[in-house]
């Protein structure tokens, strides 16, 4: 199949900078042209990444979740904090880890991530409501989580130019891949 | 319509943001709470969204209801409404210029004034209260320089949507040379920064010492002296924001509300808050004067803190020429802070500071990863393109955010 996506987006880019731009007088349009080619230059840097970095979190959500069930136990847990690990157990039994998403289309991908994060937010949300030290526990496993996620999320804007570090960031295809596959927890 | 609008959602709570219901609206209004002017805003906001269809970029027919609604203000059916003409920037607000040819005092002779048109697009990426713009600029008239507001449409019944009319001034928002999105990480030459410096300084100290038991602010809910309360209410909307909007659960984001709700420090002595100061929203003139400071949107009576946070951010920072990082990108952080105290007399607490600080990037990822990617999920703004690519600051904020949630 033919052309390929990066062709598709580098020829509209082009067309945008040095057919449409240089041919505008209002001000407004030329502003919103320049940004419309910056975003065509920045899909052409992370379009053929998307599916593999969402299953890249994917099984990231599910090893945390994991292990967010281990370190909150059943003993001495509200109501509330019940109901959401039950939904947390409900959406693994959906897409257990291990799971074949991997085969499925990108939607389900997708709302089966966006169910972990609502879940791990919620979770962090009664946080307040858990006893001290299993509150502590479950913080610990957050701070090597959240960093991850951070520079991960970092790493694939910088191609749009807000980050003034971005210079000292890896590159997103370092923090997806490691000897040509993907970092899945399980190859890993 | 085949755009990311059509797509089934991925779960509930996001079907209930496109679509919400009145129990849903309920429920959130009852769980953050919030100014009474910007509870109003917000549920308008919802309750539009089932209905609003994707903004139009049609305005053809606003110079005819530009002339009405002037005429009406007026009293004045002659006068004339020209050039109008859709302004750059302003990524909250639709902004048009404008030439009105009235009689200012009504009955000499007819003169032709340079205008602006401050208008809500189909739904902003910060909701905001017009009335409540309208309200801070006619009072900050000769206290700092404001642009004048002349007239309002507070719940848009003639123009439309709401919108409200300010003298349109001459001047420079942008140096030369700086290409970046206004106020990101601009560049001032030295010449710039040593004459708009002190004049930032001094504006922002005098914008905190205005008296507004006296002014006429009835939009404005004051809250108590010696306690969190201000400080609920601007946490209630921004977490509000944000649960309305994102299209993206995000786990920090959810530690950082938790963080600042079992964090919140009293406000002493609630002052007026400009909520958006910075560079890229203020104005100088051939003198290197400043002659307007804008955005007032997200004006409230809180603690000075926030707005020394936010004009300070290092997301905003731009560069001097060793490379290093300046507060708005006009002076070193330490300085701007010492300088504020001096000019001020108020005190900079640093836990204060920190907090605001922390709070400061829970907002601007809320706007530019929520807000502004909720408004172009359901083409609702005039900047479609724009808005998507600004998620690019958001997820530097959350970053940021992160980091400093790693101090806490």
């Amino acid at each position: 199949m033919g052309p390929e996506f990066a062709q598709f987006l580098s020829g509209m880019r082009k067309t945008m900078e040095q057919v449409v731009l240089p041919n505008l007088s209002d001000r407004f349009a030329q502003e919103q042209a320049g940004i419309v080619a910056a975003t065509l230059g920045f899909l052409e840097q992370v379009h053929d990444k998307v599916f593999h970095y969402e299953l890249l979190e994917n099984d990231r959500y599910k090893l945390l979740l994991g292990q967010v069930l281990e370190v909150l136990g059943t003993d001495g847990l509200g109501d509330e904090v019940v109901v959401a690990m039950d939904a947390v157990r409900a959406h693994r039994a959906a897409d257990p880890p291990g799971s074949e998403v991997h085969l499925r289309p990108y939607h389900d991908l997708r709302a089966s991530n966006e169910t972990m994060k609502e879940q791990l937010c919620e979770l962090i949300r009664l946080q307040p409501r858990l006893p001290d030290r299993v509150r502590k526990a479950f913080d610990e496993l957050l701070r090597p989580f959240f960093h991850d996620l951070q520079l991960r999320e970092r790493s694939w804007v910088k191609p749009l130019g807000f980050d003034a570090s971005g210079a000292d960031l890896p590159e997103i295809d370092e923090l997806l891949y490691s000897g040509g596959r993907l970092r899945l927890s399980d190859g890993s | 319509m085949t755009g990311p609008g059509s797509i089934v959602p991925y779960t509930a709570v996001l079907g209930l943001r496109r679509q919400p219901t009145p129990d849903w609206i309920a429920q959130v209004r009852a769980r953050f709470p919030v100014e009474p002017a910007i509870d109003e805003v917000f549920t308008r906001k919802l309750r539009k969204r089932v209905e609003t269809p994707e903004h139009s970029m049609d305005s053809s027919g606003l110079p005819e209801r530009l002339r009405a609604f002037l005429a009406a203000e007026t009293g004045q059916p002659d006068l004339r409404v020209h050039d109008v003409q859709r302004l750059s920037g302003g990524a909250s607000k639709e902004q048009f210029s404008f030439g009105l040819r009235w009689r200012p005092d009504g009955t000499g002779p007819a003169v032709t004034a340079p205008m602006m048109l401050r208008m809500d697009p189909s739904e902003a990426i910060v909701e905001t209260h017009r009335r409540r713009e309208w309200e801070v600029l006619r009072a900050m008239r000769g206290v700092v320089p404001v642009p004048r507001a002349r007239w309002l449409d507070a719940d848009g019944g003639a123009l439309g949507r709401p919108a409200l009319v300010a003298d349109f001034l001459e001047g420079t928002v942008r140096p030369p040379g700086a290409d970046q999105m206004s106020g990101v990480g601009m560049y001032f030459q030295p010449h710039l920064r040593e004459a708009l410096a002190d004049q930032f300084v001094e504006i922002l100290a005098r914008i905190h010492a205005v008296d507004w038991s006296r002014c006429e602010l009835p939009s404005f809910a004051v809250p108590e002296p010696g306690t969190t309360q201000a400080v609920d209410w601007a946490l209630g909307l921004w977490e509000r924001a944000w649960y309305e909007d994102t299209l993206d659960a995000h786990p920090i984001m959810a530690r950082a509300a938790l963080w600042l709700q079992e964090n919140r420090p009293v406000v002493e002595r609630p002052v007026v808050v400009h909520g958006d100061y910075r560079s890229g929203n203020f104005m100088y003139d051939e003198q290197l004067r400043i002659n307007a400071i804008f955005d007032w949107e997200l004006a409230y009576l809180g603690d000075h803190h926030d707005d020394l946070a936010w004009a300070s951010l290092g997301l905003f920072a731009g560069p001097d020429e060793q490379g290093n990082r300046l507060a708005s990108s006009l002076l070193t952080r330490e300085e701007f802070l010492s300088r504020y105290e001096r000019a001020s007399g108020n005190p900079v607490d640093r836990d204060r500071l920190f907090y605001y600080q922390l709070f400061s990037y829970y907002k601007i990822s809320v706007i530019a990863v929520a807000t502004s990617l909720r408004v172009a999920h359901a083409r609702r703004t005039h900047l479609d393109a724009m808005m998507n690519f600004a998620s690019g600051i958001g997820y530097v904020g959350i970053s940021e955010l992160n980091r400093m949630l790693e101090q806490t």
